[in-house]
């Protein structure tokens, strides 16, 4: 050829290039050897944790009826839409979602756990079918099915059940977050927060391979969700829902229970709230509104609610006369329509004046001056040492939560606080339920319950059996004796002499036609801020009690009126309804 | 020429290897009919390659050289052309004609290779010039222009290469490529202006996978798993849950390597590795042996291609070298490439076998 020269350098060229060749590949070797043999192992960890999803599936919680089998609490199915992290934008798959269910959703996006967010806690069935049929348009969007709790009786049995709602941080610190995770549901109040141990379900989980788009590819193990125990509770929902209407309008509570053994009844606390709403979480400005609510709907008044008990007192400052053996048979003692103590007037509630009473003819007509007499006799110490016996100001052991105690005053209390001795003009007021004394609602119960049983009380509780899921019973509540109180059994019977006359031929009369003789105790407790508070307690069958009642009215005016006019309708409907209950033994 | 005989073997497995590669990537496989699916179409190319292949090495590659500057002008004219008319992707690339069939920029490759050789071996007594060096550069820099322009990257990049292997194999003195090489690189932050976002973002990530998984650098980052959940022996043909459930993106076409290496593990990658080595190395063979200046530009510029692109593919697919969306020869799907690579081949073959008679 004409020219070698340029062909020998190209040669040349290219005899370097080889060694250049030789070491790129070189290169490329090395680093295939180094990613699928060197460090291989963590390569085929990072790629399981690609394709593998564990998904818990939220528990349901378990079942609460009441001593009939109607349901109280229970879980539904509802469904959420959730977006796996990393398969597509959320804002831009929210959208997608809203226009497929041809709705607004409202809720704020917001992650969990696991770092899916949802994107729609609150679908319908007829959403879900949607959103499965247009599935290739919302890639990494998964239905998932989760328990919701519902209370069919709603606002009847609001205080007593509870509700339920996503844990908190304060919550998750006391249950061990090795059990709970932030996306749990728990017993906020009531017989939902006391047996939470029992109502947690079995949480399940689903292990799933998913594609790049969070698409699941199969199911690779499924662990299922189940609840574990179900609660029959000893409450009669169909009465609690007569207590509910007897109240309706009103602010006040009534307690039914058997004395017996310490069962409740019913407990119904106006004004109520709605569980059901609770449970979805309401906003700020709905809870704010519950709460500053003057009414106090989220208040249980049988249990934290403190009034002066009004003449209801009056039993307990003849159980200490009677002990003391102040008020012998042949005892009686003028009523002019007030009492005179160091040139003060103390009045009795009849101006007029009862005239001349007995102590049983006292209770009957609650005669204010036969109780100052007997108040000032007996010295505030016995009185107070009387109510202590009977429970007062003391844990009631009831299986609810949040209960409160009232006050007993004593003269060192006095001293300290008020910084002024104990005048006998506090005896006075103590003597008749008024003064200082305050008391719940359920205390009042309880000593009636001690009355009625002649010193034998129960402790009281709702829960009645808790099966496991196979039906199979592993706790019974037995009747347990919570106090004993030792006094001679004709003072019983004779206190309860002078209730069967409150009835029969005193104030509370209200009561008296009725198919069942009663025991009771009219109250009426002095309101500063309005009427007075009306107050009926009693029990029945007088011999062989099978109920005990209280039934509070706040602003309801006296005891005779309100409290005991619902009492009486009360009772009728027992008798009406659970006549059965009246007769049997034991 | 004895050490190259097994030339067309060569490039048959490596065709087979691929359609293997692509068969078990195919996102359709099973969900349409075969002459839609992935492997479908890449088997009507490979034929239809093998034709060209036939076909070319018939023709005396002397015919190519000559047509020299009728080449450039259609290249420059099909690349115009693209850049007003053609049809693009969802990223705002525009990169096809004729209703998506052709790719100019892919032909271009080739046609530059051609073009080239014929241009350089036209004035052997020029090479190492700094006038052949300005001209040459002057005559590249228009077509990678418009390719940079569509945008694409890669395939801009192959043709610098080419002009800059040119310059190597011609015997360029060291200190002119090392001039040529720092005016390259002093040309980067203007690159850098016209870049599109998503080119930027993907140089970036070739840095820093890590910083942000799920975007630019998930590709990257997949990959690796990719090939090292693939261990040693792989996990066996079709399995695979990386490129099967598609974690892996482009998992058929600029990361089919890491799915490759996924099944066949190790072994398989190195494999594909040897085949490449022994493609190449047969390409410079067969330019040593070659007695004319036309035939030995030719092939050694296309062997520069290929090492270049095979370089990038592999490396990236490895995390070590950045993601441009350049193919991986023969094995990636996508019918131009493979059918501008047959007549590269074909070109080559022809030159083996011609010896350099007219």
């Amino acid at each position: 050829m004409w020219n070698e020269k340029p062909k020998i350098v190209i040669n040349h060229r290219i005899e370097l290039f080889t060694w250049i060749l030789f070491g790129i590949f070189v290169f490329l070797f090395f680093n295939l050897w180094y990613l699928s043999v060197l460090q291989s192992g963590l390569y085929q960890e990072k790629s399981e944790r690609n394709r593998i999803r564990m998904i818990p599936l939220q528990a349901p919680r378990g079942i609460i009826t009441d001593r009939y089998g109607q349901i109280l609490a229970q879980d539904v199915p509802r469904f959420a839409a959730v977006l796996l992290p990393g398969s597509a934008n959320p804002e831009k798959s929210r959208q997608i979602l809203e226009k497929t269910i041809k709705r607004k959703i409202e809720e704020p996006l917001r992650d969990r756990y696991s770092g899916e967010i949802i994107l729609a806690s609150q679908m319908s069935i007829e959403e879900v079918v949607m959103v499965e049929e247009t599935r290739k348009e919302l890639p990494g969007v998964m239905i998932e099915a989760y328990p919701k709790r519902i209370y069919p009786p709603g606002e009847d049995i609001a205080h007593i059940v509870g509700y339920v709602g996503k844990i908190n941080s304060e919550e998750l610190k006391k249950f061990g977050q090795t059990n709970y995770n932030n996306e749990d549901v728990v017993g906020k109040s009531g017989i939902e927060l006391n047996y939470e141990e029992f109502l947690r379900g079995q949480k399940g989980y689903r292990k799933i391979e998913v594609d790049a788009l969070g698409r699941i590819v199969r199911i690779l193990d499924t662990s299922f969700p189940r609840f574990r125990h179900t609660l029959t509770l000893t409450l009669d929902l169909e009465l609690q829902r007569y207590c509910n209407e007897l109240l309706a309008g009103k602010s006040g509570v009534i307690i039914v229970g058997d004395p017996t053994n310490g069962e409740l009844l019913a407990m119904a606390n106006q004004p109520s709230f709605e569980p059901n709403l609770l449970v979805d979480g309401v906003s700020q400005d709905e809870w704010n509104e519950l709460i500053e609510n003057p009414q106090n709907p989220l208040t249980t008044r049988s249990l934290q609610a403190l009034y002066p008990p009004g003449s209801i007192f009056k039993l307990i400052v003849g159980l200490a006369a009677q002990e003391a053996n102040i008020v012998s048979k042949e005892r009686t003692i003028f009523c002019p329509g007030y009492y005179e103590y160091s040139n003060r007037r103390y009045p009795c509630w009849r101006k007029a004046g009862h005239g001349r009473l007995n102590y049983e003819d006292a209770l009957a007509q609650s005669c204010n001056v036969t109780f100052y007499t007997l108040g000032l006799e007996l010295g505030q110490d016995r009185i107070i040492d009387m109510a202590r016996r009977l429970g007062f100001e003391e844990d009631t052991g009831i299986d609810l939560p949040g209960e409160n105690h009232g006050f007993l005053p004593t003269s060192r209390w006095k001293r300290q606080k008020i910084g002024e001795p104990w005048y006998p003009g506090d005896t006075i007021n103590l003597s008749i339920g008024q003064g200082y004394l305050l008391v719940t609602p359920f205390e009042i119960f309880q000593s009636v319950v001690a009355i009625s049983n002649r010193g034998v009380v129960y402790t009281p509780h709702f829960l009645k059996v808790v099966q496991n899921d196979k039906r199979e019973v592993i706790e019974r509540t037995l009747p347990k004796v919570k106090n004993r109180i030792e006094l001679k059994p004709d003072i019983w019977e004779r206190l309860i002499r002078g209730m069967t006359k409150v009835v029969v031929e005193g104030t509370g009369r209200a009561c008296r036609d009725l198919p069942i003789p009663i025991a009771g105790k009219t109250g009426t407790a002095q309101n500063p801020h309005g009427n007075d508070h009306s107050w009926f307690a009693g029990f029945f069958p007088i011999d062989n009690p099978r109920y005990v009642f209280v039934v509070l009215v706040e602003n309801g005016g006296d005891g005779s009126g309100e409290a005991a006019h619902r009492s009486k309708d009360l009772i009728q409907w027992i008798y009406d309804h659970r006549e059965n209950t009246l007769n049997e033994n034991g | 020429m004895k050490t190259v005989k097994m030339f067309p073997i060569i490039i048959l497995s490596l065709n087979i290897v691929g359609l293997l590669a692509v068969y078990s990537t195919d996102p359709l496989r099973g969900e349409a009919v075969f002459i839609q699916t992935f492997f479908g179409r890449q088997l009507m190319w490979s034929l239809l390659g093998w034709l060209v292949f036939w076909g070319i090495s018939r023709i005396h590659y002397h015919w190519f050289i000559k047509l020299e500057w009728m080449i450039y002008l259609i290249i420059i004219l099909s690349l115009i052309v693209v850049l007003f008319f053609g049809s693009g992707d969802d990223v705002g690339t525009r990169r096809w004609i004729l209703f998506r069939s052709v790719q100019p920029s892919e032909f271009s490759k080739v046609g530059m290779a051609v073009f080239l050789a014929a241009f350089l071996s036209a004035q052997p007594e020029d090479y190492g010039s700094w006038q052949l060096l300005l001209k040459t550069s002057f005559l590249s820099i228009i077509p990678t222009g418009l390719i940079f322009l569509e945008p694409d990257l890669g395939t801009a990049l192959v043709i610098i290469v080419l002009w800059f292997s040119a310059l190597f194999f011609c015997g360029f003195q060291w200190k002119k490529i090392l001039a040529v090489l720092a005016g390259l690189v002093g040309l980067i932050p203007f690159f850098w202006l016209v870049l599109h976002d998503y080119q930027r973002k993907r140089l970036l990530s070739f840095f820093a996978p890590q910083s942000d998984p799920l975007g630019t650098g998930y590709n990257v980052l997949q990959s690796k798993i990719t090939i090292g959940a693939g261990s040693f022996f792989g996990k066996g043909w079709l399995s695979g849950t990386q490129s099967q459930l598609r974690f892996l993106p482009a998992h058929y076409t600029d990361f089919i390597f890491a799915s490759w290496c996924e099944q066949w593990g190790f072994v398989g990658g190195v494999i594909i590795l040897a085949l490449f080595f022994w493609l190449i190395w047969s390409i410079f063979r067969i330019g040593i042996e070659t007695p004319d200046l036309e035939g030995k530009i030719l092939t050694t510029l296309f062997g520069s291609m290929f090492v270049f692109q095979v370089m990038i593919n592999v490396g990236m697919n490895m995390g070590v070298m950045p993601v441009t969306g350049i193919p991986l020869p023969f094995i990636s799907y996508g019918g131009s490439s493979l059918f501008i690579n047959m007549i590269a081949m074909g070109m080559v073959w022809n030159i083996a076998q011609s010896g350099g008679n007219e």
